[in-house]
């Protein structure tokens, strides 16, 4: 999109709601008419018999029709491409698990634009270009790995693309070169922390000042086990590859909400059933609308997140509203005995407790027609103390705080460390056995 | 007081025999074994001349590994032979709750080993009693 080339923006996290607000409905109209230039969008607002033209500002929202991942789909791979292929830069797809593929393509300047993006948000956690950091994330298709390096780079921090996996090097790396950033998944991050327990090592010791987690929903009981284990502070990161990736929601210091940079998304949270908003504050599913996208624009995009905007204003005194923890993706959500349950709500529990590491499986099965849940739990190396009696009541415990959680019974089986799989990229916690 | 071995294992089908193969392959010899079971996982209570190297052993093999402090009795192995430690608890008004026996040398020499708290009375009052309190097993 021409005109929008000046990104630099730091400015944009200042602004008054009216001045932002005065940018939105620009770049909305702007994005509009970008839209309209490819197949699929022009198609779509022909049968809805829409006039581009007719949206002046983000009052306008609710006049624009909704897009999925269905659509996407449907769209591969240039369906929604509103610039000469020539123009595109970079395709990221998502193969997904159900067969047709989706594809995200970026222009030179929606890669700048990204990069910009998720440079703002480490910048946001008081990083700067004095630190170092390492990149634990698969790069890729997907796109935590490049969003996050190219961000860290156009920052200008030292950036070592270590790639996920290989625990000892990844060690190595980080004292070798007094790494003060990370990044990784959360379940990573934990398997670092317990393997070097095991070896007697600890991962205060290698001196991390930030980490950068995302990637997979976990709770504010594993952000806080972190901080312990490691000494460092965390950063929440949200985003969507449909969305870029990283860097479209981000932790400042305060870390209780992710600011979303909303001079580059148009944000909606709206009831999944009827798609009509909800009030401010409460759940519904995260409606994108990019702002700044030239190749490839999405208009309400309908990411299947679950979150909430956090009322009222940041102490940080930034103007972009904040974003809760994502209670789930509405794929996510498990519905057993007709209760819906999140396994966020289980990971919360679980870790409360001292004597569990950090990993944990939900396991789903049926007896006689009824659900039934087992959560798997590492037994922590050095917690353990000899005693049969203190783990049956550990044991009992942490039933009775899943019970109390959830409503229903569920089973506790305590592992030997080790014996759960190893994550590395995103963590596979639910297994449902029930068909 | 002496080091019993203790280690956590889930109820499964081969988890006695690999400590049984990683102590037999150091050459660990066993002197009592016992299993407390949970359903799903237990606790293998473990007693041996080389407290230090069996744990250190099945650590190695990334077994969860804990020590529990036991008092290890000598007494003499024939009919009878538990009384004199026997009237000595009683005298000390000492109750036994956790407690086995096993043979040192048939005919001759048996221990008595007792867990839980009180140990330190446990012990002086076998001291007193003219019995071997024993910090090392053979």
């Amino acid at each position: 999109m021409t005109g929008v080339a000046d990104i630099t923006g730091a400015r944009f996290e200042w602004m008054s709601r009216d001045e932002l607000i005065k940018w939105q409905s620009e770049a909305l109209r702007r994005t509009v008419a970008q839209a309209a230039k490819s197949p699929w969008y022009s198609a779509r607002f022909r049968e809805i018999g829409l006039d581009p033209s007719s949206i002046s500002s983000i009052e306008d929202v609710a006049k624009l029709p909704f897009t999925t991942k269905d659509d996407l789909r449907l769209s591969y791979p240039f369906g929604m491409l509103t610039v000469d292929p020539e123009e595109v830069i970079r395709v990221h797809t998502s193969s997904g698990t159900t067969g047709t593929p989706t594809a995200i393509l970026h222009s030179r300047a929606d890669i700048d634009c990204w990069a910009e993006l998720m440079a703002r948000c480490l910048a946001m956690s008081g990083a700067t270009r004095s630190d170092v950091f390492q990149n634990m994330s698969g790069y890729g298709m997907f796109t935590g790995g490049l969003g996050l390096h190219y961000g860290a780079e156009r920052l200008g921090m030292m950036v070592l693309p270590a790639g996920p996996g290989n625990t000892a090097r990844q060690i190595k790396l980080i004292r070798d070169f007094h790494v003060t950033c990370i990044h990784a998944t959360p379940s990573y991050a934990m398997h670092v922390a317990q393997r070097m327990l095991a070896e007697g090592d600890d991962p205060k010791s290698l001196g991390i000042k930030r980490a950068f987690l995302g990637a997979e929903p976990y709770s504010e009981e594993m952000r806080q086990k972190l901080q312990e284990l490691y000494g460092f502070k965390v950063f929440n990161s949200y985003g969507l590859s449909e969305m870029n990736g990283p860097g479209v929601a981000f932790e400042c210091p305060e870390q209780n909400g992710m600011h979303v940079w909303e001079d580059s998304y148009l944000v909606e949270i709206v009831d999944p059933d009827t798609l009509e908003p909800v009030e401010e504050g409460e759940v519904g599913e995260l409606v994108m609308t990019t702002l700044r996208r030239e190749a490839m624009p999405l208009i309400r995009y309908r990411t299947r997140d679950l979150t909430s905007i956090i009322p009222g204003e940041c102490p940080c005194g930034r103007k972009h509203r904040r974003l809760a923890r994502m209670v789930g993706r509405s794929d996510d959500m498990l519905i057993i005995r007709g209760v819906n349950v999140f396994p966020s709500q289980i990971e919360e529990v679980v870790m409360r407790h001292k004597w569990i590491g950090g990993n944990y499986v939900i396991r789903l099965t049926k007896a006689e027609a009824l659900d039934q849940m087992t959560v798997q739990v590492e037994l922590s190396r050095s917690e353990f103390d000899g005693s049969l009696e203190t783990l049956r009541h550990l044991r009992a415990q942490l039933q009775k705080e899943l019970r109390d959680q959830l409503g229903f019974n569920v089973n506790v089986e305590v592992l030997e460390p080790g014996s759960l799989p190893a994550t590395e990229g995103k963590a596979k916690r639910v297994i449902d056995e029930r068909n | 007081m002496y080091n019993e071995v203790r280690v956590f294992v889930e109820n499964k089908p081969g988890k006695l025999s690999k400590v049984a193969e990683l102590l037999g392959k150091a050459g660990i010899d066993l002197l009592a074994l016992e299993i407390a079971d949970e359903g799903q996982f237990g606790v293998l209570k473990i007693l041996t001349a080389e407290p230090d190297r069996a744990k250190a052993v099945l650590e190695q093999a990334g077994m969860t590994v804990a020590f529990n402090k036991v008092a290890v009795i000598e007494i003499p192995d024939h009919p009878g032979g538990l009384l004199q430690l026997a009237r000595a608890l009683e005298k000390a008004g000492i109750n036994v709750t956790d407690a086995y026996g096993c043979i040192l040398e048939r005919g001759k020499r048996a221990i008595f080993v007792v867990k839980g708290d009180h140990l330190d009375q446990i012990e002086s009052a076998a001291t007193e009693a003219g019995l071997r309190v024993l910090q090392e097993l053979e």
